[in-house]
């Protein structure tokens, strides 16, 4: 018996008959094992194969196929009215339209809702509600304008709010003591916030994030204490009033309301116009190419983000300063409040809850707090705590605000699935149901499974004496365990594939990896260097079997 | 400071003393190179051999060269010569074609045809964007307009596209519907699929024109600093059967062009007809306008004619049969015919020169690896005064110029059972496409590579190479094995190209009495095969000095010899696959493919054809009972014992790489004795698929007696004769030993009979007892 097993373990070189000097007459070599058994031995996958299958999350249109589609856009621009991707389900072939930007839609919706507000509004809320809105729209407004400074531009400064406060001052003071009409103080309002822009825009060039933030919230605060004691801006009277209206005092209150409500909407359309030719333009497109800490790159790429920002700052200035002079024609007035720490709190709380970087989020952001601040009046104090509370989930939890949130779940989602495909390792290189969904080319499946029971029997063809087989001789006749694993090895794909480098400066030879993509080069997978090809032939044997056993 | 880089091209091969050659050189890292013209002896630095020999020849232009950076156009197009610019339409127009993309998915924008410039954004276009969707757009400088197509166009399927622009109301609208049967595309009719989108728009402004833009199709003008002007958005994939109307047509108009039917003449300005002009001879580069100006488009990088067209039915196979069939133009991205670079330096060659194998060399920098390049070219005599012509195949150094395998073929490892071993010259070429292709790769779509020219660096045809996948030397190095050896034995020799036998036919060959072959002349174009036919049966005797040669068809043009065309299909080992109904080359209309498919098997003149190849391991000769025939005996003169060449540059044997086999039924002269044969090749030794009905196991070396080289002779008709040697690494034993050794001995008692003007040694006359012909 140990006979018969002893010449199994011997392989016979059928050529050594040609020419004896070139081959060996017989070699050591592993025990017979059939390729088949572990095809007959695997009866069921070793991990758990669940039922899979994707959720369809958005409506898919169908296509328009040798019907007309009419296009069309808003003039002048060449932008479309929606962005749809056509194209074809991966897996059925059907075809299908996705709306890839769904705001536009959104935006007329909720606009148009807006709108609608005062006309059905019950006689009851309206006082409460009307009130609210037309704070809603100024405050949206101002937003947007800061907006474009901490989003676009990347600017920290909490100065908004002593723009808009010292524009309204000055307007009010000129239209109180100069009778200036009530449409000239936008305007005047506007050039106020120019020449105080440009002021503070200048340590914005110098100061970074943190310290600029402090020196302008240190700004507002001078101008509370200065407001605030200077009897020309009324110290008496907790502020200044008496500024000429645009609202004709002999109408009636709920008419004077809605008008106030859709002055302060038209004001808030305004801004958000503003804030679209602003970012969604030139200026925002090159300061998108420097976000904050990669402003290096985006200089040595030639980008010139200091004068955009600075720019920015300036334009942003000029709508603060115009909204400061809308805001005493609406109000008859300004009061010191305006200047008032928790008004800077509660606005940076809209900023932050909607989601910096994003008109929506602006506006959205301005919504809610207006809605807990003004019409939730009843819940006293509380409604501060809720605001507070809102806003510390939103930077707790959401990544970008609450208009983060699709995207955040979505890698979210992305995270939990891979960490459960990676819990189950067991599948060998098989691909899953849950990978095969994503899978091109079903050719690929087999592929996969085909190589995973290859290499397990291979890895019962590792001996020492195939080792030794192959360093006798690389090329030439081999044994069969040592053929079928330079066979498997030979014939994988090119990506990653062993290559050798011939070293023309030092004479020896190097293992590479080649690249399987045109145009790039091989890498270098060791520092080895080997004497002679026959060396290099068998190092990249080594490598091949050690991969194979760790796989 | 940057790594220096030299490389070359001529703009010949083959020369003769006193012609001109003009040299192109490309320098990357240095404005200075030193040139020096050599005699190349020997190219293999095996250390079993005598290692690279060279001779350094006087000549006017040795010295330093003034060397620059030069840049090369890739792709291939179409370009509609205008000087009128009647194709500058700035009002309502309508562009149109039949398609066939290849890669609309790759991600890099595609012109299919238009007026463009994509630098100053002038023009209008039709083509495909970076995600697949046909585009149409027309741009008036600061601003470009737009329109794409509803659905991504999809690979390897027939499309009509067009796109209509109407000036009075600024509506635009691209047409975009399947053309598609049961032959043409790479979906049948299950697939569902609906490939229709139309798509209206309206669009701002008319295109402006800048004056020197041309209408190109499948590219479109771009602008570089330093480069000046070049063509980018290269296309790949077919056309057929473009348009260009100076008014918007109805859908109704476009629906019946793509039914088949001619275009309405009213308000054509263009209609290239790619389905004229085709002969009996093939096909040129131009593509003819049956429009009313008659603007011929001009192929540039050879776009590849001949291919099927859009209806295309299956039912012909060939142009010739059916050229309405066969419209299709197809472009490729990466295609390379001519590097046309600025001329560096011309050389008028000695009146004295010897024929031989010869060189330019170029050094810079530390004047080895990249910094050292070679220029070969070949000088025939004026006059052939010799006896002996070696004859260089030049042709199938074409077919396997710059080949990529050990890089972008996952099989050749399997194949050669081998790890390729690269050297910084196979690194250079993978990096850049700027080398261009051999007829073993494919293009970047995917589609074989069925034209190989020598106006651009062909870096293994340079001595010293090694092909990296199998790392022995291989063609022209490995035939410069055979040149050292002529020169060892001081034999007087001329040297000829394919490219002469092909122009000359068999006037090149007659003046010698002995013709020599190089080590793997596999590519033979119906000219070379009838001269070298020819010149056998007329008495000339010829010395088969390698394997696998006068395999496979090719074709070149008489006036552009410096290209060869090349279709690979069917019952053959094959590195690409023509597609149904391509196997006709554009060059001549002939069949391409194996010669033995088309009726003359190598075995028909040489005795030998095609068995088996393998690497690794090369195995010796055993001499075969003919060989001890007395009328045969000079052959084997002086050669002791059985076993002949045991030793090789080429794996340690005579016999190896590449095989070929006496075989009666494919033709071997039944007169053929076989002197001896090789055995004992190892199992990656394959039995070539022609010699057998079916595949199945026991097809290789181990198993299959089918497996070997031999070596045989013939007598011909009129005293010729012919000697077939049936193995590459014959040539590179030749060296071994100092050239001392019984493979040489054995050459040299062939070649010493062969010149001598007397009948050879009792050449047939003691014929073999029983096969006495019958006395009429």
């Amino acid at each position: 018996m140990t006979e018969l097993s002893s010449i199994q373990r011997t392989w016979r070189n059928p050529l050594f008959v040609w020419d004896g000097s070139q081959e060996a007459e017989k070699l050591p070599t592993p025990t017979f094992v059939s390729h088949q058994e572990i095809w007959e031995a695997t009866r069921a996958s070793r991990a758990k194969l669940l039922p899979v299958g994707r959720l369809r999350y958005y409506h898919k249109w169908a296509g328009h196929g040798q019907n007309l589609w009419r296009r069309s856009r808003y003039f002048p621009t060449r932008r479309r009215v929606l962005r749809i991707r056509g194209e074809y389900n991966k897996k059925s072939l059907r075809r299908e339209k996705t709306i890839i930007d769904k705001r536009p839609i959104w935006w007329v919706m909720g606009l148009v809702a807006l709108a609608l507000v005062p006309l059905l509004t019950p006689a009851s809320l309206e006082n409460t509600l009307l009130t609210a809105g037309v704070t809603f729209g100024i405050y949206a407004a101002i937003n947007l304008c800061w907006m474009l400074v901490i989003g676009t531009a990347s600017i920290f400064s909490l100065a908004t709010y002593a723009i808009v406060g010292t524009a309204a001052f000055v307007t009010a003071y000129s239209s109180t003591m100069f009778g200036l009409p009530w449409w000239l103080l936008p305007p005047l309002g506007a050039l106020v916030g120019v020449i105080f822009g440009g002021i503070i825009a200048l340590p914005a060039t110098r100061l970074d994030g943190f310290y600029y933030a402090l020196l302008t919230l240190g700004l507002n605060e001078l101008c509370r204490v200065y407001f605030v004691t200077s009897r020309e801006f009324g110290s008496a009277t907790g502020g200044l009033y008496g500024a000429a209206t645009y609202i004709p005092q002999d109408w009636s209150s709920s008419g004077q309301l809605q008008l106030a409500y859709y002055a302060c909407f038209a004001v808030m359309l305004l801004a958000l116009l503003l804030y679209r030719f602003v970012n969604g333009r030139r200026l925002g497109r090159i300061l998108r190419m420097a976000p904050e800490k990669r402003e290096a790159f985006a200089e040595a790429t030639g980008v010139n983000f200091r004068q955009a920002r600075v720019r920015v700052f300036l334009i942003s200035s000029v709508g603060l300063g115009f909204i400061g002079g809308f805001y005493s024609a609406n109000y008859g007035g300004v009061a010191f409040s305006i200047f008032s720490f928790d008004t800077v709190l509660l606005g940076l709380a809209m900023l932050v809850i909607g989601g910096i970087g994003r008109s929506e989020g602006a506006v959205l952001g301005t919504l809610i707090v207006v809605f807990f601040d003004k019409v939730l009046i009843t819940l006293g104090p509380a409604r501060l705590i809720i605001i507070g509370l809102i806003m510390l989930f939103v930077v707790l939890y959401l990544r970008n605000g609450l208009f983060g949130i699709k995207q955040q779940f979505r890698s979210w989602r992305d995270k939990k699935k891979s960490e459960r495909r990676s819990t189950r390792a067991e599948k060998g290189g098989e691909m899953l149901p849950e990978e095969a969904t994503e899978a091109r080319n079903v050719d690929d499946l087999y592929r996969r499974r085909y190589d995973k029971m290859q290499r397990e029997f291979l890895k019962t063809l590792v001996k020492p004496e195939v080792i030794e087989e192959h360093r006798r001789a690389p090329q030439g006749q081999h044994s069969e365990a040592l053929e079928r694993l330079l066979i498997y090895f030979r014939n994988q794909p090119q990506p990653d594939k062993y290559a050798i480098t011939a070293l023309q400066s030092i004479n020896g030879f190097r293992i590479v990896a080649l690249s399987g993509h045109r145009g790039v080069a091989p890498r270098v997978v060791e520092d080895k260097i080997y004497r002679s090809p026959a060396e290099a032939y068998h190092g990249v044997f080594l490598r091949r079997v050690q991969d194979l056993l760790e796989s | 400071m940057a790594q220096i880089k030299l490389f070359g091209y001529s703009d010949k091969i083959s020369v003769k003393p006193g012609d001109v050659i003009q040299f192109y050189v490309n320098a990357d890292g240095t404005e200075r190179a030193e040139a020096q013209l050599v005699r190349l002896i020997h190219g293999d630095q095996h250390p079993a051999g005598p290692g690279f020999l060279e001779e350094e020849i006087d000549c006017s232009v040795n010295g330093a060269w003034e060397v620059e950076k030069q840049y090369t156009q890739i792709g291939s197009f179409l370009e509609v010569p205008d000087r009128e610019g009647r194709l500058a339409l700035n009002g309502s127009l309508t562009l149109f074609a039949f398609i066939h993309p290849l890669w609309p998915q790759v991600g890099l924008r595609q012109c299919l045809l238009g007026r463009w410039d994509n630098d100053k954004n002038c023009g209008f276009g039709l083509g495909i964007k970076q995600n697949g969707l046909l585009e149409f757009w027309v741009g008036q400088g600061d601003e470009v307009d737009y329109l794409e197509a509803e659905v991504p166009l999809q690979a390897q399927m027939w499309y009509f596209v067009a796109a209509t622009f109407d000036a009075k109301t600024g509506r635009a609208t691209l047409y975009q519907e399947g053309v598609t049967n049961r032959y043409n595309s790479v979906l049948g009719k299950v697939a569902p699929l609906d490939l229709r989108s139309h798509v209206a728009e309206t669009f701002r402004f008319r295109p402006k024109h800048l004056p020197d833009t041309p209408f190109l199709m499948a590219g479109s003008r771009d602008w570089h600093a330093k480069r000046g002007n070049f063509v980018s958005q290269l296309y790949c994939g077919k056309l057929d059967r473009p348009g260009l109307f100076n008014r918007a047509l109805r859908r109704e108009e476009l629906g019946r062009i793509r039914n088949g039917d001619t275009p309405p003449s009213e308000g054509m300005v263009a209609y290239w007809d790619t389905t004229h002009g085709y002969t009996d001879q093939g096909i040129g580069d131009v593509v003819t306008d049956i429009g009313p100006f008659q603007l011929h488009a001009k192929g540039y990088n050879r776009p590849v004619r001949a291919q099927t067209g859009w209806n295309w039915n299956g039912r012909n196979d060939c142009f010739r049969l059916a050229p309405q069939e066969y419209g299709g133009v197809e472009f490729h991205s990466d295609a390379l015919i001519d590097c046309n670079w600025k001329p560096t330096k011309a050389l008028k060659l000695p009146e004295d020169l010897r024929s031989g194998a010869y060189a330019m060399r170029l050094r810079a920098g530390p004047g080895t690896g990249l910094g050292e390049e070679y220029i070969p070219f070949f000088v025939r005599p004026k006059v052939p005064t010799g006896r002996i012509a070696f004859l260089v195949p030049t042709a199938s150094y074409l077919a396997y110029a710059n080949e990529h395998l050990s890089f972008d073929a996952p099989i050749v490892q399997g194949m050669t059972g081998m790890t390729p071993i690269l050297t910084d010259i196979d690194v250079e070429m993978y990096k850049n496409p700027e080398f261009g292709h051999g007829c073993y790769d494919s293009w970047a779509d995917g589609q074989g590579v069925c034209y190989s020219s020598y106006h651009r660096p062909v870096v293994n045809m340079r001595p010293k190479y090694r092909i990296s996948s199998m790392d022995i030397t291989w063609q022209y190095p490995a035939d410069l094995s055979v040149i050292a050896w002529l020169e060892h034995q001081k034999y007087d020799y001329d040297v000829l190209t394919d490219e002469d036998l092909d122009l000359e036919g068999v006037a090149a060959l007659k003046p010698y009495r002995c013709v020599i072959s190089g080590t793997h002349p596999e590519y033979y174009s119906e000219r070379m095969m009838d001269a070298t036919e020819d010149y056998i049966e007329g008495g000339g005797r010829y010395i088969y000095l390698g394997a696998n040669g006068y395999y496979c068809n090719v074709a070149i043009r008489e006036d552009e010899p410096w290209v060869l065309e090349c279709r690979k299909f069917g019952d053959t080992w094959k590195a690409w696959e023509a597609r149904p109904g391509e196997h006709y080359m554009a060059t001549t209309g002939q069949k391409g493919g194996p010669w033995k498919c088309l009726g003359r098997p190598p075995q028909k003149i040489m005795g030998v054809g095609f068995v088996s190849e393998g690497f690794g391991r090369s195995e010796p000769f055993y001499r075969m009972p003919d060989s001890y025939d007395p009328s045969l005996s000079w052959i084997t003169e002086g050669i002791e014992g059985e076993i002949i060449g045991d030793f090789g540059l080429a794996y340690g044997g005579a016999a190896g790489v590449e095989l070929d086999r006496y075989d009666l039924s494919l033709g071997t002269p039944p007169n053929a004795k076989v002197i001896a044969s090789s055995g004992g090749h190892t199992d990656n030794y394959l039995t070539h698929v022609q010699v057998q009905l079916h595949q199945h196991p026991g097809i290789t070396g181990s198993y299959d007696y089918r497996v070997r080289a031999d070596m045989t002779y013939f007598p011909a008709p009129n005293d010729g004769a012919v000697f077939s040697c049936s193995s590459i690494a014959f040539g590179q034993a030749l060296p071994a030993n100092g050239f001392d050794n019984n493979v040489s001995r054995l050459l040299a008692n062939v070649v010493n009979a062969f010149v001598r003007p007397e009948p050879l040694p009792e050449a047939g006359r003691e014929a073999v007892p029983g096969a006495e012909p019958v006395a009429s």
